[in-house]
């Protein structure tokens, strides 16, 4: 009911400290599917189902970056954004937003995120851009 | 409003009218009245003291003839020459006719008239036991006639003259006093006239006032009242009242305004409504487009993944399955959108079912309890059911947001309380922590969004939208959320909702079971 699972999918080649921590915050279980499985491995990943948890994983486990739905229940996406920017630890991880809502680009940025993606999104789109939003930190 | 209604007991402006000038016409014609009765009555006085003039004239006439017939009788005695009588001749000729005179002009002053008859008689007398005797006698001897015209006539004529005398200062008192008496008449006279032209002029000043006061003034009103109507002021109203129809005017108007201020309300708020559901509809499209992206994403998604990377049987067919599910929750969600009553009830977001509460503050205690070690979360539920009605996920968000509360503002660790029990007709809730409390100055502002008070620098991590979204929350089931707490002994929140009338019914179970089939 409530995923807060650390699922390392990382591989064994790699050194851990070097494995980029994504967490993933979406409602819709699939759709959180759909994101591990469009990344194809390569990065320790957290759930989070709703805002609140979305928030209070982000600042127990500091990711690299976060995949953020901005429908979200309890918090919303845009409020645990705001939380996010307001922690001095995560001001500066990297947001995708990937959303339904018809949002401009230009107003999900000025809000705090780093990138955006509407939904429904090409899986090797998502890929590409979360690879450079993580080269360029 | 019925016209008799606005009538009852109250003379119309017309009657008020005609009878206020019918007044006016009578205070004027009696004013005029007493004006031409005074000069009646100075006319009257003017003509009587012509008449005293008269009287005077004619008895000096008269006693003219006397002294004539007295001087003819004594010079005819002395030379006994016949021509001595001709003016005797002509006063016994003219006498008759002046004593009728007389008596005709002193016929309405009966004292006057008593006079004037002694006098006359006196003449009479005069002229028949002395004139006439002396001339008869005065044929056979002058002398004896003389020695009786100079004793026995000057008698007689000094007698006459008294009376004459007598006669005319009576009759200059009587002039004197009809002379004053036209006087007073005309002073009166002029007194009553301008009196009366005064208190006509005042009749009419007032009957003036009257009119602009009763009939000017409300008029005025009413028309300043409809310009603040038409400037759009509609509840501006007049000072009921005024007689007759300027009080139907005045209260026809309020009535007007009236109707045109609920007319406007009706239509404002008509207005509001399909505003409401103007909006409603747009956060439909919202929502509607939200909720059919997220399973396309999904549909899309792994069909674009199965197109381009090569996968396992087993994974293969797994992602399938969520493709089939995916797709079907399409279908699903097109036919609840379909469900165009759910517009219509304006609770399109709002999940309302009977939810059992004890079991869920079971699952929340169990959630959060193996959350921290350092806690012991003491869990006080009763074994019968606490049904509340409304949306089960939003509930267990706020009990979620109490508990992590309680958890994360008592650091040292110590007991959480959760406890829910029937209270009347509403179910209780209550978190109670042993933390740090909350300092009073900030209590007033802890449901604000975003504020935290001090412990946003405390290093305890937090949005400050916990306790905003859950008192929304639990106002929009129809409930009240509070706190009780002191600064270093804890706090306590509690909630209550209104328990939910009888046990679940069929109808609510069938929408429990379809949401089951949803997710």
């Amino acid at each position: 009911m409530r995923p807060r699972k650390i699922d390392d999918t990382a591989t064994p080649r790699e050194p851990l400290k070097n494995i980029k921590t994504i967490l993933i915050c979406e409602d819709e279980p699939a759709l959180r599917e759909l994101v591990r499985a469009s990344l194809n491995g390569g990065y320790r990943f957290a759930e989070a189902s709703d805002g609140f948890v979305a928030l209070r994983l982000a600042q127990e486990l500091t990711p690299d970056a976060v995949i953020l739905d901005l429908m979200l229940p309890g918090l919303s996406g845009l409020d645990v954004l705001a939380g996010l920017r307001e922690d001095e630890r995560l001001r500066h991880t990297r947001v995708l937003v990937v959303t339904a809502w018809s949002e401009t680009r230009e107003d999900i940025v000025a809000a705090g995120a780093d990138d955006f993606l509407p939904k429904p999104f090409e899986p090797d789109v998502l890929k590409a851009k979360l690879e450079s939003l993580l080269a360029e930190s | 409003m019925s016209v008799s209604r606005l009538r009852t007991g109250r003379l119309s402006l017309q009657e008020r009218l005609v009878a206020g000038s019918v007044l006016l016409a009578i205070v004027v014609a009696a004013a005029f009245v007493i004006l031409i009765l005074s000069l009646a009555t100075l006319r009257e006085a003017t003509r009587q003291e012509a008449q005293s003039r008269d009287v005077t004239a004619e008895a000096l006439m008269l006693q003219k003839l006397v002294l004539d017939v007295e001087t003819s009788l004594r010079g005819y005695v002395i030379t006994g020459q016949k021509s001595f009588l001709e003016p005797y001749d002509a006063a016994t000729k003219e006498l008759p006719d002046r004593y009728s005179e007389l008596d005709r002009l002193v016929a309405d002053e009966p004292a006057q008239r008593r006079r004037a008859i002694l006098l006359i008689a006196a003449i009479r007398t005069y002229i028949s036991d002395f004139v006439e005797p002396v001339l008869a006698f005065g044929a056979g001897g002058l002398a004896a006639a003389r020695s009786a015209t100079d004793i026995e006539g000057t008698r007689r004529i000094d007698g006459i003259r008294k009376r004459f005398d007598n006669f005319l200062e009576a009759e200059d008192v009587l002039v004197a006093s009809r002379a004053e008496s036209a006087d007073e008449g005309s002073k009166l006279a002029i007194a009553l006239g301008v009196s009366g032209l005064a208190a006509s002029a005042g009749f009419i000043l007032l009957f003036a006032l009257y009119l602009a006061r009763s009939i000017a003034r409300p008029v005025r009103e009413a028309a300043s009242g409809a310009a603040q109507l038409a400037g759009g002021d509609l509840s501006m109203r007049l000072h009921e009242g005024g007689p007759g129809e300027v009080g139907d005017l005045t209260r026809a108007f309020n009535e007007m305004a009236e109707r045109l201020q609920v007319a406007l309300g009706d239509l404002e708020e008509q207005n509001a409504k399909l505003r409401d559901s103007d909006r409603m509809k747009s956060e439909l499209v919202n929502t509607v487009s939200h909720e059919l992206r997220t399973p396309l994403a999904g549909v899309l998604g792994f069909t674009s993944l199965l197109l381009s990377r090569d996968f396992d049987g087993e994974t293969r067919r797994h992602y399938l399955g969520v493709v089939d599910a995916q797709a079907r929750r399409l279908t699903e969600l097109i036919d609840k959108f379909l469900d165009v009553r759910r517009i219509e009830e304006g609770r399109f977001a709002r999940v309302e079912e009977v939810v059992d509460i004890a079991p869920l503050l079971k699952e929340e205690a169990q959630l959060y309890g193996a959350q921290s070690g350092n806690h012991r979360l003491e869990l006080d539920v009763p074994s019968e059911p606490l049904p509340v009605r409304g949306d089960p996920d939003g509930l267990r968000q706020v009990i979620g947001n109490l508990l992590s509360n309680a958890i994360k503002y008592s650091p040292e660790g110590g007991v959480v309380e959760l406890a829910a029990e029937l209270d009347g007709d509403s179910v209780r809730i209550v978190v109670r922590d042993q933390g740090m409390g909350i300092p009073a100055p900030q209590q007033p502002r802890i449901f604000t969004k975003f504020f935290r008070g001090d412990v946003a620098t405390s290093g305890i991590s937090g949005t400050g939208l916990g306790l905003a979204v859950s008192r929304d929350i639990v106002e929009s089931h129809g409930g009240r959320i509070g706190f009780t707490s002191a600064e270093g002994e804890g706090s306590t929140f509690w909630l209550e909702l209104p328990e939910a009338n009888g046990a679940t019914s069929d109808q609510e179970n069938d929408v429990k079971e379809r949401k089951k089939g949803e997710t």
